[in-house]
């Protein structure tokens, strides 16, 4: 009995070191403020945080994050916001695409802002009624295999999956998460239902596989274990960076053609938030051509939407790329119809 | 005729130096009914957790039945080799098994057949006043039939010598009288050699046919129960 | 009187923790729009896809489930009771990835099959198949196997120090220490052997991180799928209730299993001596066996870790993008294992001595939250506390405090039980006739009694709390994560090195409190009776 009091009295000790530790870091570390932002972030936590922390030393204001992951299939942000509505704790959900800022709008979670940094970014990638605004993109391209595939046979069109040339040779992410049911319903909205579906259905026969995400979907290509996936710019850029044998290939860029989808990050101000001041000073922050210049010289690589924004050579200027016209809000409406359709297609093993 | 005899026998534990036991040497007849008296903690059941073989002597011989049972660090012949029934202080019956089940484990493993082995269960149950029991497990029997289980347990495979360590310390007075007929009554019937712990001079004085009488570490005096005060000197504390 | 207000009391706080979050989703899931309706349910318990994915999770933790225990049990058995060589040390070697996340193990088995070290060795046509293997079934159940091995090894430890020696002793009389062991030890600790099936079991049938990554649709797919692609908490819950029909069939089977089993006669003794195990000529091939166990399945996929996460840098990089989060993981695992070992102690005392009637309910519902994803306990827990009146709640870590509490009571109650089955009831009652309370009977004889059995709950709750994803996920306050829920954040695109710091920090930190614990309280006593 005397040992577990023991360990007890060393517990409680450590325990109190760790308060004080925390104590004293708040008090001298920081300045004693009452500003505070809460913000939820499902763009890779590797690249939001070192840009909240910019935002904290420049402002002053204490940053309190909510870091989700889609690689490993969490479940975070988004489910928190849709349970917290009645009583927000957030103040800004940092969205890595814009599809989840529309299911948001759409259920009455979030609310406008306007933000002046907004100026200067295309009006394609914002909500006309200030919803969200989107900044710092992504572009879903092929990672091909330099290996398995000469300079001269590269696919260069989205079709190219259905493309019996391929067949058994080609991966895609699960069309049900993230960013890969985005497009999937953003081709619905461009090539219309029947089209669409014709090509999920080629996708079948044409033996593609599945992988969990793009992550490991550009990993695959990378081994070599597949010909060619359709990713997101940031996965390509990080395997040549890690000095894979691949390149990245932007699809459907001819004229006439359907042209590249583009996934921009999205600033959303949630109604209700605890804290409307520092959640726009932070909405602000985030839209500035300078978050996009850091966001495109860090490893995801994004693609600034300002014009004229310094960036590194990997990537095209956004107004090089064909960029493939969509409305956002249709793109949203489109998946939620076409989801009982893709979760069938999915589990058909 | 000698059935156990220990050889200048010491053992201590672990890393306490001082010694439990320190060369000990004691002889057993066949049939005798000896009693080890002494107070606790002076190293009583060492004694028999050394001729039961759960421990192994640091210096010294054991010898069970005219065989080396343990000497230095080779010899050691395992418990089960060595034909001894045990009754424990706290019984030991198996919770799990039934009072047939806790008789017939023994034999079992003893390799008896099985319709032996249950004309045996039924035998011995009948002889220690159990009989129509056989079905009950440990946790349904009063005290005193549980004490009749345990002997039954361990005079079942008939051995040798039957080691009892404080078995009747828990049983009130008449209990306690009633079993020690039992145990004299039993010892009359089947023979066995008996050696016997206990605390208890008045315990001690019904039981043996010969008591040692042992305090710290070594034996004081080993005498005949009809003489309580001489000493017969054969086995002194060196 | 006071005795059944303060359980009853006990009772109600772990319901408001754990079941009322759930009740209140399981609520929202059979109305729409105010009105009853089993739409929800419909969808999913018609599916015929539903049943073959149930199938496959049967699958999955039956044969993961068997293989722990066939492994488990002998292990801890020579951990245990024998002196067997170096036991310490692999004791602590096959505990190692209980701590980490399953998931990771799973990318660094895939990473090692995959690698070109392996294929340089072997071979590429072998890393072909056992890339194959690994993802599917066989890779699953390794990793789990892995994972889950020590539950058994160590309860089998646990509860081989309850057992009374003497018991063993008397079987060594007559029979050699195979059939002490067959007859007499492993019936006697059955109980605990149920218990570890039963943990293993429930934990690979929810596991979804592992088999989503290796390709093997298991039944938590649907509920999560519900959650993350539809946000749809209604089917996500229906989809999660068939868990509670499994939850009852498990304790149907355990109570099945011991049914019959005689009242333990408990008995005291300090004694405990390792079974003079002699394994003759076989030592030394046993001790390379088990060597070669924890080399495959411990040491090398740490050591893919270790690799690649070599170097000063990276750890001065994880601990300074993941030292907030150590510090505030283990405050919390801390709380959390003591607030598990109070509330385990009262629900183990009340379902060992049935001082309630519905003790039994108590049972179930504290397993069921075990049985339960995270993902609905920790959104029913979003739902329940998220309001402006208990924000000092929500808003705050005492939310995590209070998931840990209602998903891993069942470990710590279980065990505590456990442990209380050895106190005569005689040792109460001599309190009670002395004129003592029920508060100090339990503070003064019953808790010291069972300390043994309380230090063993602590580590189980640490280590549970300590290595909680689901629900902290969900729960966590902004800015106040847990290391593994930063180490899951972080991996989206972060470098290998960082995370496999990270991870062998996470080993690190668990191992050492629950180590010294584990010294302090010194289970492994060998002590003679004189």
């Amino acid at each position: 009995m005397k040992k577990l009091l023991y360990f007890f009295v060393i517990v409680s000790i450590l325990a109190a070191g760790t308060f004080l530790i925390r104590y004293s870091k708040t008090k001298t570390g920081r300045k004693r403020t009452e500003q505070t932002v809460v913000v939820y972030v499902s763009e890779d936590q590797v690249f939001s945080e070192p840009v909240l922390k910019d935002f904290e030393k420049e402002t002053g204001i204490q940053v309190k994050a909510v870091y989700d992951t889609e690689e490993a299939k969490s479940t975070g942000t988004m489910n928190r916001l849709i349970a917290e509505k009645n009583n927000p704790q957030a103040d800004v959900y940092w969205a890595n695409e814009p599809i989840r800022a529309e299911v948001l709008k759409q259920k009455g979670i979030s609310a406008p802002y306007f933000s002046p940094n907004a100026k200067g970014i295309p009006s394609m990638f914002r909500d006309k009624d200030g919803f969200w605004t989107g900044f710092s993109a992504r572009a879903r391209v092929f990672i091909v295999n330099r290996k398995n595939v000469k300079s001269g046979e590269m696919p260069k069109s989205i079709t190219a999956y259905t493309d019996s040339r391929w067949k058994g040779k080609a991966v895609i992410a699960n069309p049900l998460f993230g960013t890969t049911t985005s497009e999937i319903a953003a081709l619905y909205t461009v090539w219309g239902e029947e089209k669409a579906y014709g090509f999920m259905m080629g996708l079948k026969v044409n033996d593609v596989a599945v992988s969990t995400s793009n992550g490991e979907s550009a990993d695959f290509v990378a081994a070599g274990r597949y010909f060619f996936s359709l990713v997101d710019s940031d996965d390509a850029v990080n395997r040549i960076r890690q000095g894979k044998d691949v390149v990245m290939v932007y699809p459907d860029q001819k004229a006439g053609e359907i042209g590249c989808f583009i996934v921009p990050n999205a600033a959303v101000l949630i109604k209700g938030a605890p804290h409307p001041e520092t959640a726009r000073k932070l909405i602000d922050y985030l839209l500035s051509r300078e978050t996009e210049r850091k966001l495109a010289f860090a490893d995801c690589a994004q693609i600034p939407l300002h014009p004229g924004v310094e960036q590194p050579p990997e990537l095209k200027p956004i107004n090089k790329i064909r960029v493939m016209q969509v409305n956002y809000a249709e793109v949203a409406k489109k998946m939620v119809e076409i989801q009982p359709f893709l979760k069938g297609w999915a589990e058909v093993l | 005729m000698k059935i156990i005899e220990l050889n200048r026998v010491s053992k201590s534990y672990g890393s306490n130096t001082a010694k439990v036991l320190s060369d000990i040497s004691m002889e057993i007849n066949r049939g005798e009914r000896i009693v080890i008296l002494g107070p606790s903690g002076c190293g009583k059941t060492t004694i028999l957790r050394l001729i039961a073989g759960f421990i192994a002597p640091d210096s010294g011989s054991i010898s069970i039945g005219g065989h080396l049972a343990a000497a230095g660090k080779r010899i050691f012949l395992p418990p089960e080799k060595r034909n001894i029934g045990m009754v424990f202080q706290d019984l030991a019956l198996w919770p799990h098994l039934t009072v047939r089940g806790n008789i017939e484990f023994p034999l079992k493993s003893g390799g008896v057949p099985k319709k032996k082995r249950s004309e045996k269960i039924e035998e011995i149950l009948e002889l220690v006043g159990m009989k129509g029991l056989g079905g009950r497990k440990p946790g349904e029997l009063s005290g005193g039939q549980r004490q009749r289980v345990a002997l039954a347990r361990a005079l079942a495979p008939e051995p040798a010598v039957l080691l009892m360590d404080e078995p009747l310390s828990g049983l009130d007075v008449e209990l306690n009288t009633r079993i020690r007929k039992e145990i004299l009554r039993l010892h009359e019937k089947l023979g066995f050699t008996l050696l016997y712990v206990t605390h208890d001079r008045e315990e001690a004085f019904s039981i043996a046919t010969r008591i040692v009488v042992i305090s710290k570490g070594g034996i004081n005096r080993d005498k005949n129960p009809g003489l309580p005060e001489t000493e017969t000197g054969q086995q002194e504390r060196n | 009187m006071r005795k059944r207000i303060f359980l009853t009391s006990v009772v109600i706080l772990l319901m408001i923790a754990g079941l009322l979050p759930v009740l209140f989703m399981l609520a929202k899931s059979v109305t729409a729009d105010g009105c009853l309706t089993l739409a929800a349910y419909k969808g999913v318990l018609t599916s015929r896809r539903q049943w073959v994915l149930m199938g496959h999770s049967m699958a999955l933790a039956s044969l993961v489930t068997v293989l722990t225990l066939v492994a488990g049990v002998p292990l801890g058995i020579l951990f245990g009771k024998t002196d067997f060589p170096f036991r310490r040390l692999f004791v602590f070697l096959f505990v190692i990835p209980l701590l980490i996340s399953p998931y990771i193990i799973a990318v660094s088995w895939s990473d090692l099959f995959g690698g070109g070290f392996l294929a340089g060795v072997l071979g590429p046509h072998f890393t072909t198949v056992a890339t194959r293997l690994l993802f599917g079934l066989p890779g699953c159940v390794l990793v789990l196997f892995s994972t889950f091995l020590p539950i058994p090894m160590v309860l089998t430890m646990v509860f081989l120090k309850s057992v009374n020696p003497r018991l063993e002793e008397a079987g060594r009389l007559v029979s050699g220490w195979r059939g002490v062991l067959k007859n007499i030890t492993i019936p006697l600790i059955l109980p605990g052997i149920l218990l570890s099936a039963m943990l293993v079991f429930l934990l690979s049938f929810g596991e979804f991180g592992v088999p989503n990554f290796l390709r093997y649709n298991v039944f938590p797919v649907e509920s999560f799928t519900q959650f993350s692609a539809f946000y749809n908490f209604k089917a996500a819950t229906a989809a999660a209730a068939p868990l509670a029909v499994l939850t009852l069939v498990v304790l149907a089977a355990e109570f099945y299993l011991l049914r019959g089993r005689g009242t333990e006669i408990p008995s005291f003794s300090d004694s405990s001596i390792p079974l003079p195990i002699n394994f003759g000529k076989y030592r030394k091939i046993l001790f390379f066996s088990v060597a070669l166990a924890v080399f495959l399945l411990v040491i090398m996929p740490l050591a893919v870790l270790l690799i690649q996460s070599a170097g000063f840098d990276s750890y001065a990089e994880a601990f300074r993008k993941g030292g907030d989060s150590l510090l505030r993981s283990l405050l919390y695992a801390v709380f959390g294992a003591t607030l598990l070992t109070i509330f385990g102690f009262f629900t183990g005392y009340l379902i060992r001595t049935r001082a309630l009637r519905f003790w039994r309910s108590v049972d179930f519902v504290t397993i069921f939250l075990f049985a339960l994803p995270g993902t609905v306990l920790g959104i029913g827990l979003v739902t329940l506390w998220n309001r402006p009146l208990t924000n000092f709640i929500y808003a705050t870590p005492l939310i995590i405090i209070l998931g840990y509490l209602a998903r891993y009571t069942a470990l710590t109650s279980r065990i505590s039980a456990a442990y209380l089955g050895q106190i005569p009831g005689s040792m109460e009652e001599a309190a009670r006739i002395a004129g003592a309370g029920w508060f100090r009977r339990m503070a003064l004889i019953v808790a010291p009694l069972a300390k043994n059995g309380l230090f063993a709950g602590w580590i189980a709750g640490y280590v549970f709390s300590l290595r909680d994803t689901a629900v902290t996920m969900l729960v966590y306050p902004a800015g106040h994560d847990t290391l593994p829920v930063r180490i899951f954040t972080l991996m989206a695109n972060g470098s290998p090195r960082l995370i496999a710091a990270l991870c062998i920090i996470m080993v690190a930190v668990t191992i050492i409190p629950a180590g010294i614990l584990w010294m302090v309280s010194n289970p492994v006593q060998e002590k003679e009776t004189i």
